[in-house]
């Protein structure tokens, strides 16, 4: 297991640092926030959700990248992760520097959920977990002590703005090739599939027609064969074109709505304040 | 009831012409209908006929590979973001009320006034429904054009229609609007009885949409690809509980069709909002005279008009090759657009 560890604090350049100095007497004791990702790029809401409540909270981020497949450890693949990493790092350094906020980097390798045990054991003060797409929330909260907040992602657009906003594209055109092997596998695989499926079917045509076109009952017959050919055609058909490069617009791939303001929810009454409340009497 | 189903079942032999003939057919209809949502089955049905596929078979084989097909170009295009899955639901679900009434009103004329006379209410359908709605397609198109926005703006009719709160009421996230199922339910069953009459609901849904329920023409036609996936099972089903569908011709559109759908939607993510609206309005206009040549045969046929033979015969084939014409023209546009775009796309990331 490889772990390095990179810490810049970058609280003591800001003007204004809101909450940070007042709060945190000592980096020692300054409070973290564990940002965990196991993709080589953080994605965008995960990393502005943590900026914007450590530059609330005053806390700092600890962004952990976890490499979960070291056993599938090809030179080329962690070569590339770590390309892929140092892009993010870099990009979230630039916004943490800019609210002036303390970042730390961690890239390991391993389990997740023993990862998130032993880091919260070793270093006091990690208040909150906050975790990226792809990690599943059972696999953290199990070991975890402290609370972990899964960051939904609902717009698939937003997760491509962050290789977009890079300085370099290295990382990511890098880890576009192992996608375009992995296009050509899928489209070998499920084309084979279809292959065999249409073979199937026209080389027993008579008696693919007497069953087929029975009527009743046998009318899933054709419908069921359908189902299949869509998915093992229309996953080798995906296939094909993006292993041909012919893949949608990263520009356009989000713009499906109008910039219309969002549709607001039916009126609900504001829950009542439940709080319990001081009282003075002067 | 297998009985008399059996005696009308002629499958007939395949051959590398009609190999090719269908795969090609498939291939363009199927890129057609993954960007604009829908279209393209009404060529297949006088092709499968044209290569002497029984009129029923035709019909009940092309039913049968539009699911398949609109299931993939909703699952590609839901990845993009465009589909509303539950809109698409409950418009789907009516329209399955209309194409069974288009059903019957067909089954109305077919007794009343025979064969003929149910061609020519198709033929006047399909030419006054083309134009209609065609024109106004285009004649927004242009306007979006030339204005040069991006952004489509919402129709006052829709907005009125949305801000009108009748029970019950729904919200659309994806489509991004609310508004009360009863104004859903006109659209749904017209593009329904549409569908049931000339094959390709879309031509009342995705302008509906647009223009009625206020969504976007992205996600209209992305969502139409749902609607035609629920048309079509419905009507599978039931075409293949009477044991019409001929699964090879089917197997045969989809090989092609499936290539062109995923290459359909992959388009609409490049292009300018107004070319989904300009493809689907110059298919429907071309498709419209293509019908318009098909009148005369059914008119003499109806002992209405008279006419030479040699006429009519001539006029049928115009209409068929103005129909296919119709499809390449649209597709053309489509591939165009598509490589153009992504050729302006690949220069400004080099430039950058």
């Amino acid at each position: 297991m490889t772990t390095q560890t990179t810490t810049t604090s970058s609280s003591t350049r800001t003007e204004t640092p809101a909450l940070t100095a007042s709060r945190v007497e000592a980096p020692r004791d300054r409070p973290f926030i564990l940002a965990l990702t196991r993709n080589g790029h953080m994605s965008e809401p995960v990393m502005e959700y943590a900026l914007r409540v450590a530059h609330r909270l005053g806390y700092g981020i600890l962004a952990v990248h976890v490499d979960t497949m070291p056993l599938a450890k090809l030179e080329k693949r962690s070569h590339l992760f770590a390309a892929a990493v140092a892009e993010s790092v870099a990009l979230l350094r630039e916004h943490a520097d800019r609210l002036g906020l303390a970042v730390e980097h961690l890239q390991t390798a391993g389990r997740i959920g023993d990862l998130v045990a032993r880091l919260c054991r070793a270093r006091k003060r990690i208040d909150f977990v906050i975790i990226d797409k792809g990690i599943r929330l059972e696999e953290v909260t199990r070991q975890s002590p402290v609370p972990v907040f899964p960051v939904v992602n609902r717009q698939q657009s937003l997760f491509v703005r962050t290789f977009i906003n890079k300085h370099t594209h290295k990382g990511v055109s890098a880890m576009a090739t192992i996608t375009s092997k992995r296009h050509v596998k899928h489209c070998l695989l499920f084309g084979s599939l279809t292959a065999g499926l249409y073979a199937s079917v026209f080389a027993y045509q008579d008696l693919v027609m007497t069953w087929f076109s029975k009527g009743g009952v046998y009318a899933l017959l054709p419908v069921a064969t359908v189902f299949a050919v869509s998915y093992f055609h229309g996953n080798f058909t995906s296939a094909f074109w993006s292993a041909l490069g012919i893949e949608a617009s990263r520009a356009g791939a989000g713009r499906q709505t109008s910039t219309r303001p969002a549709v607001p929810e039916p009126a609900v009454a504001p829950r009542r304040d439940t709080r319990p409340r001081v009282q003075l009497n002067a | 009831m297998h009985g008399p189903v059996n005696e009308v079942m002629q499958f007939i032999d395949l051959n590398a012409y009609s190999i090719v003939f269908l795969f090609l057919v498939g291939f363009i209809g199927g890129l057609v209908s993954g960007f604009i949502g829908s279209g393209g089955a009404f060529v297949l049905t006088p092709g499968m006929m044209s290569l002497g596929v029984p009129g029923t078979v035709a019909v009940a084989s092309n039913m049968c590979h539009k699911f398949p097909k609109a299931l993939v170009g909703a699952i590609k295009r839901y990845r993009y973001g465009q589909v509303d899955i539950k809109l698409g639901l409950i418009m789907g679900v009516f329209a399955e009320i209309g194409v069974q009434v288009g059903i019957m009103i067909q089954k109305h004329i077919l007794d009343r006034w025979g064969e003929a006379g149910s061609n020519l209410y198709v033929s006047v359908i399909f030419v006054l429904v083309l134009v209609t709605v065609g024109s106004f397609v285009l004649r927004d198109a242009l306007k979006m054009k030339r204005s040069g926005t991006e952004a489509e703006t919402t129709t006052s009719l829709a907005k009125r229609l949305q801000q009108i709160e009748l029970w019950p009421m729904v919200t659309f996230k994806t489509a991004n609007l609310r508004i009360s199922v009863w104004f859903l339910v006109p659209v749904a069953i017209a593009t329904g009885m549409l569908a049931a009459t000339i094959a390709v609901g879309g031509f009342i849904g995705v302008p509906g949409l647009m223009y009625i329920v206020g969504a976007t023409s992205i996600v209209a036609s992305a969502t139409e690809l749902v609607i035609a996936f629920v048309m079509g099972l419905g009507g599978t089903l039931i075409w293949a509980y009477y044991g019409m569908v001929d699964i090879r011709l089917v197997l045969l559109i989809l090989a092609g069709s499936l290539f062109g759908v995923q290459l359909g939607a992959i388009g609409t993510t490049y292009v300018k909002e107004y070319m989904i609206k300009y493809v689907m309005a110059t298919i429907m206009l071309i498709v419209a005279v293509s019908r318009f040549f098909a009148l005369p045969k059914y008119l003499s046929q109806l002992r209405i008009i008279s006419l030479q033979e040699n006429w009519i015969g001539l006029m049928t084939k115009a209409s068929f090759a103005i129909m296919c014409l119709a499809l390449v023209v649209g597709a053309s546009i489509i591939l165009f657009s598509l490589f153009k775009a992504r050729r302006l796309e690949r220069l400004s990331t080099v430039g950058v």
